[in-house]
């Protein structure tokens, strides 16, 4: 089988406390300039994951980056593409369709107010003396495996719990095969042992 | 009274998500509830330092909550409107919206004050780099806003080391209580009065800075600007959630008046900054105005731990010796870590010292000094960890690995600002000369007994 499958970050529910730390850096992770305190946002903080909290359970979820995606294929625009192991959206082509909400099984992807757009306001506002433009274009926006940052996704980096992980499955198959090995090895061993 | 002043600090139910995160940083365990579930303060243990205001990460997802919703929130929190900053499960309730009121209608004499430690970290919140150094922007942005005069925190530090100072040589060479205590961190001085109060007799009858400065602008500083002290709004800036606490104490009227009218934090500081629209990176560099925004370094470094004994000492060991300290910089009561001792030697005089930061770390000296076997005359301590510049009220960090950065550089700024002033020792700061000549008479005098000292309470 094909070693290149897409990677993703996936959430231990027995480690997770629900602090919502992986929510905040994962919008600032994504937020259109570097910003340290609370008191510097302009605008709110949207992030990409999202924490679920139930009776049962208590974990973000996000984006799985499907091998068949349902999302690529519900996308009327074609603006989901899959690049270099991850699925991607173009917001800048994204119509808003919605179509990508209904087909992702996961609910990982939220319509926002388009990026490019908030930049676009920002500019009017301080033209017009903060009179708001009526018409925001939205766009769909989802998990993006953090492709700008060098030290990979910062939900997992910034855990306190090690609750989340980036599966990378490459690497994960070695991790396992090299365990089961281990324990064949071990099992083997002993087996042989009470042979005599 | 003190009872709903605690309430201050609050865990919103409707956003706490029980990761109990705020547990690992309450110096006095005051957080109660179940893991997953909302938790509660205890409001009796409660010392209002704000630590778990900064670690909560719990806020008002964007998807989750309405509008109305969150105006509500804002309102009941006293933030404005407008503000883009979640809403975190563990909060405060600040004065933002009197003194916009105040600043608004200018139908009072307006003075403000800011401590040492809002000057190392204000500009975080308009994107300068953590810790950046803007005495004179920030007091460029508080006459924009239409202060009257913008006085300064650490001009009475330099006041505070005058009484302490002179405070710790009477009790070592006439008899008192010892080991003495700092009085200035009001989080501590609240924990003692409930958890140690067979010890208050050990803390400085000194008032804080904040509360020196207070009762000296209604009273003298009323006189040189031909005001009644009834028509002064008196307004400090903390990086403390605390300090609104120990502004409403009863006692707190020396002046006739009560002493400081409001405080904000540095975040409050930040929102009044821009709601006014003030360009705070470009603004120019101004002065504090004179004669009670005039500081020496000794001032400025009690935003950081150690400042406060680092600074008594710089003028203690001259007053008990005679002679000049052979360095200004006191390096062996700096540091990081929660407990440090020194010895000090001032010619006859050994002066045992020991600095604490963090509550908890305070816990076992304390016993010590309850078996009276303590092995130290003087203790400074404060309750957040790095001291004031890690206040509960400071900006709060979007992610935790920028914490250490921004102590750090906050500290080294308040460091390097002390060795850029001309006056490093309070008693060489003029204005101070000038106000014991003028009004106050001496250190430890009946006026500085009337307006600089206080008592305290232990409760039962
Ligand atoms: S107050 Fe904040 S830090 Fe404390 S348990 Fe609730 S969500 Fe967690
Ligand atoms: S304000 Fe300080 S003392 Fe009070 S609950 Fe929060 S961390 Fe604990």
């Amino acid at each position: 089988m094909n070693a290149q499958l897409n990677s993703f970050v996936v959430a231990d529910p027995k480690k997770c406390i629900g602090c919502r730390a992986c929510e905040i850096a994962c919008a600032v992770a994504h937020y259109d300039k570097e910003i340290k305190t609370v008191g510097c946002l302009d605008r709110p903080l949207i992030s990409r994951l999202y924490l679920v909290k139930t009776a049962e359970v208590t974990m973000p979820v996000q984006c799985h980056h499907c091998e068949n995606a349902p999302c690529v294929k519900s996308c009327t625009a074609k603006c989901i593409e899959y690049q270099d192991n991850k699925i991607l959206i173009d917001e800048e082509r994204c119509i808003g369709c919605k179509s990508c909400i209904l087909a992702c099984p996961f609910g990982a992807i939220e319509l926002i107010i388009s990026p490019c757009e908030i930049e676009k306001k920002n500019l009017l506002s301080m033209n017009t003396g903060g009179k708001e433009n009526s018409s925001q274009a939205v766009v769909a926006s989802k998990c993006d495996l953090c492709t700008r940052r060098s030290q990979g996704p910062a939900c997992v980096e910034v855990c306190s719990q090690q609750a989340l992980r980036y599966v990378d499955f490459y690497t994960e198959r070695k991790r396992r095969q090299s365990e089961a090995a281990q324990a064949i090895g071990a099992f083997v061993e002993s087996f042989r042992g009470q042979e005599g | 009274m003190a009872k709903r002043m605690r309430e201050f600090i609050r865990i919103d139910p409707e956003l706490c998500s029980g990761c109990q995160r705020c547990h690992t940083v309450c110096p006095v365990d005051a957080i109660e509830g179940e893991p997953g579930e909302p938790q509660k303060i205890c409001g009796d243990a409660c010392v209002m330092c704000g630590q778990c205001v900064q670690i909560c990460s719990a806020y008002d997802a964007f998807f989750e909550k309405d509008a109305d919703w969150r105006v509500q929130k804002l309102r009941e929190r006293n933030m404005p409107d407008g503000t883009n900053e979640p809403l975190f499960a563990a909060h405060y309730r600040g004065n933002f919206l009197a003194v916009k009121e105040i600043l608004m209608h200018k139908n009072k004499f307006t003075m403000v004050q800011c401590a040492p430690a809002i000057r190392v970290a204000l500009a975080e919140e308009f994107g300068m780099p953590l810790g950046s150094l803007v005495p004179g922007k920030m007091a460029a942005a508080l006459r924009r806003l239409g202060f009257d005069r913008i006085y300064d925190t650490n001009f009475a530090a330099d006041l505070t080391i005058m009484e302490e100072g002179s405070e710790l040589i009477k009790r070592l060479t006439e008899g008192g209580t010892l080991p003495m205590f700092t009085s200035c961190c009001p989080a501590w001085v609240k924990f003692i009065e409930d958890k140690y109060p067979e010890l208050v007799g050990h803390l400085s009858s000194c008032k804080s800075p904040q509360q020196m400065a207070g009762a000296i602008f209604k009273t003298y500083g009323a006189g040189l600007d031909g005001v009644a002290g009834e028509n002064i709004y008196s307004v400090a800036i903390m990086p403390c959630t605390c300090k609104s606490f120990e502004a409403g104490r009863q006692e707190m009227k020396a002046s006739g008046y009560q002493d400081v009218d409001a405080v904000l934090t540095t975040r409050e500081l930040g929102y009044l900054i821009k709601e006014a629209g003030i360009d705070f990176a470009g603004l120019p560099e101004e002065e504090f105005d004179k004669p009670l925004g005039i500081y020496s370094g000794a001032g400025n470094i009690f935003g950081v731990t150690g400042g406060v004994m680092e600074a008594a000492i710089r003028s203690a060991y001259e007053m008990v010796s005679g002679k000049p300290l052979d360095s200004i910089n006191v390096t062996s009561v700096r540091g990081e870590i929660g407990v440090r001792r020194t010895i000090i030697d001032a010619g006859e005089f050994q002066l045992k010292t020991v600095v604490v930061s963090g509550l908890k770390n305070v816990l076992s000296l304390l016993e010590t000094v309850k078996q009276g076997n303590a092995e130290f005359d003087f203790m400074e301590v404060m309750t957040c960890p790095s001291g004031c510049i890690s206040g509960g009220g400071q900006p709060k960090m979007l992610l935790p690995l920028d914490v250490p950065d921004a102590y750090h550089n906050r500290r080294n700024s308040l460091y390097r600002h002390d060795e850029e002033l001309t006056y490093r020792q309070s008693h060489e700061n003029p204005e101070i000369k000038t106000v014991y000549e003028q009004f106050l008479g001496e250190p430890l005098g009946h006026q500085s007994h009337k307006l600089l000292h206080t008592s305290y309470k232990a409760s039962s």
